[in-house]
């Protein structure tokens, strides 16, 4: 097990007073809660913070903490002392910030599992009967839109045994990608969130879709993007070339005198759907380098030929 | 593992299709319906449907009001504040996905 140095979790040193901690707590929480900040894992550092906070913030535990005494590092190989906590007790006012179910081997040596009161487990009037519904997001590939899909999720949930301790339980689900489903959007599956406490209905799942970003292709709805390089020619003389599309390569037509920037549209080549979304390639005109005496002359001779201001508009 | 060993195959509904009612809302969250209500009052989500025996909800909905409970019970934000707060988030995510594709096509074209 290893040492946590709640202080440095919430950038305080060991003798920062009790409005010095909420205060350090409020300002980190903003930091880093995951539904405001997009930190990287944020969440862990935000699990981090409540489990150091739930800490400090209570005199009885703040002074069992110190009890340990204040040359230990974060990481380092940790055993309480024997009778450590002597003298104390921890009432386990319940847990208002993050999860206790997340809190680290470190806490629970120390503190145990008591108190275990956080917002997961209140229940309603009438619902005690049936499991709690539950929530996950999937991340999924574009292609996966476009054809249907069979993914294996993974899923961890806290749970009580027959001991009546919580565990974390791992599962695996075989979840049918509907054909057309977009990101944003909400897979219900019946009866698949958590088990009920008695013979009582089990809660739903609710998954949560997203889409993995693709190297060639970006979404914005239903429709579906693609940026195409082409020349400086197709782009002035017109051409026919063959672009990848999700569902395969099909022809495009570039009409002469295409501008950079230009959207053409391939009605209907979107996400699918009841009313499918449309696929726009985007003209990127890419201009060959002058590294050849020949690649010159011909920027040369258009030099020459061509009556060309861009910058008219700026007076220019 | 490969989803060929795992016999069951789970299809579920896309709830976009079939939004929740109310209380499908306040099950699938874990909160009271009155809560939701003054969510609704406050502007925070929209469902479709004018009075609230008639009220659906789609997935935005669920995800705001999953999002709204956290702030509350972690940050302590009244619903004014919640309100801001969601909607601010979702411009900050709008900006930040436009700025990753211009920085993905500049990538792309050096």
């Amino acid at each position: 097990m290893q040492y946590k140095d709640y202080y440095q979790v919430m950038g305080l040193s060991r003798d920062a007073n009790q409005d010095e901690i909420k205060r350090a707590y409020r300002k980190l929480a903003r930091k880093y809660h995951p539904d405001v900040s997009k930190e990287t894992d944020a969440e862990a550092k935000f699990k981090e913070l409540g489990e150091a906070y739930e800490v400090l913030k209570d005199p009885e535990k703040r002074a069992a903490y110190h009890q340990l005494g204040a040359n230990w590092q974060t990481g380092q190989d940790f055993k309480p002392p024997p009778n450590w906590n002597e003298g104390f007790e921890f009432k386990g006012g319940g847990f208002t910030g993050s999860d206790a179910a997340d809190f680290s081997d470190f806490f629970e040596q120390l503190f145990g599992r008591t108190g275990f009161h956080s917002a997961h487990t209140e229940r309603h009037f009438g619902e005690h009967l049936r499991g709690q519904d539950s929530h996950a997001k999937i991340h999924i590939d574009l292609e996966d839109s476009y054809h249907g899909a069979t993914r294996t999720i993974s899923l961890s949930a806290p749970e009580m045994n027959a001991q009546g301790q919580l565990q974390v339980k791992h599962r695996s689900l075989n979840v049918k990608i509907p054909k057309g489903v977009k990101p944003g959007q909400h897979i219900k599956l019946a009866g698949q969130g958590n088990p009920a406490l008695g013979s009582g209905q089990a809660g739903d799942l609710f998954l949560e879709i997203a889409f993995n970003n693709h190297p060639l292709y970006r979404v914005s709805e239903t429709d579906v993007y693609l940026d195409l390089p082409i020349t400086p020619w197709e782009a002035a003389l017109g051409a026919k070339i063959k672009i990848p599309t999700p569902e395969g390569k099909v022809d495009l037509k570039i009409p002469p005198n295409s501008r950079q920037g230009g959207k053409l549209r391939l009605a209907g080549r979107g996400l699918p759907g009841k009313v499918p979304g449309d696929f726009y390639v985007e003209l990127q005109i890419a201009l060959p380098p002058a590294n050849t005496e020949q690649a010159k002359a011909v920027y040369q001779n258009m030099q020459q030929t061509l009556d060309f201001n861009p910058r008219q508009t700026m007076g220019g | 593992m490969n989803p060929k060993d795992l016999p069951l195959v789970h299809t579920g509904t896309i709830i976009e299709d079939d939004p929740l009612t109310l209380a499908e809302l306040c099950r699938a969250c874990g909160v009271h319906a009155d809560w939701v209500i003054s969510l609704v009052e406050e502007g925070i989500i929209e469902p479709d449907g004018k009075e609230i025996h008639l009220w659906h909800f789609s997935g935005e909905s669920l995800v705001r009001v999953r999002s709204a409970l956290r702030l509350q019970r972690d940050l302590g934000i009244n619903l004014a504040g919640i309100g801001l707060a969601l909607d601010l988030v979702e411009e900050l995510e709008k900006l930040r996905t436009q700025l990753n594709q211009t920085e993905n096509f500049r990538k792309h074209k050096a």
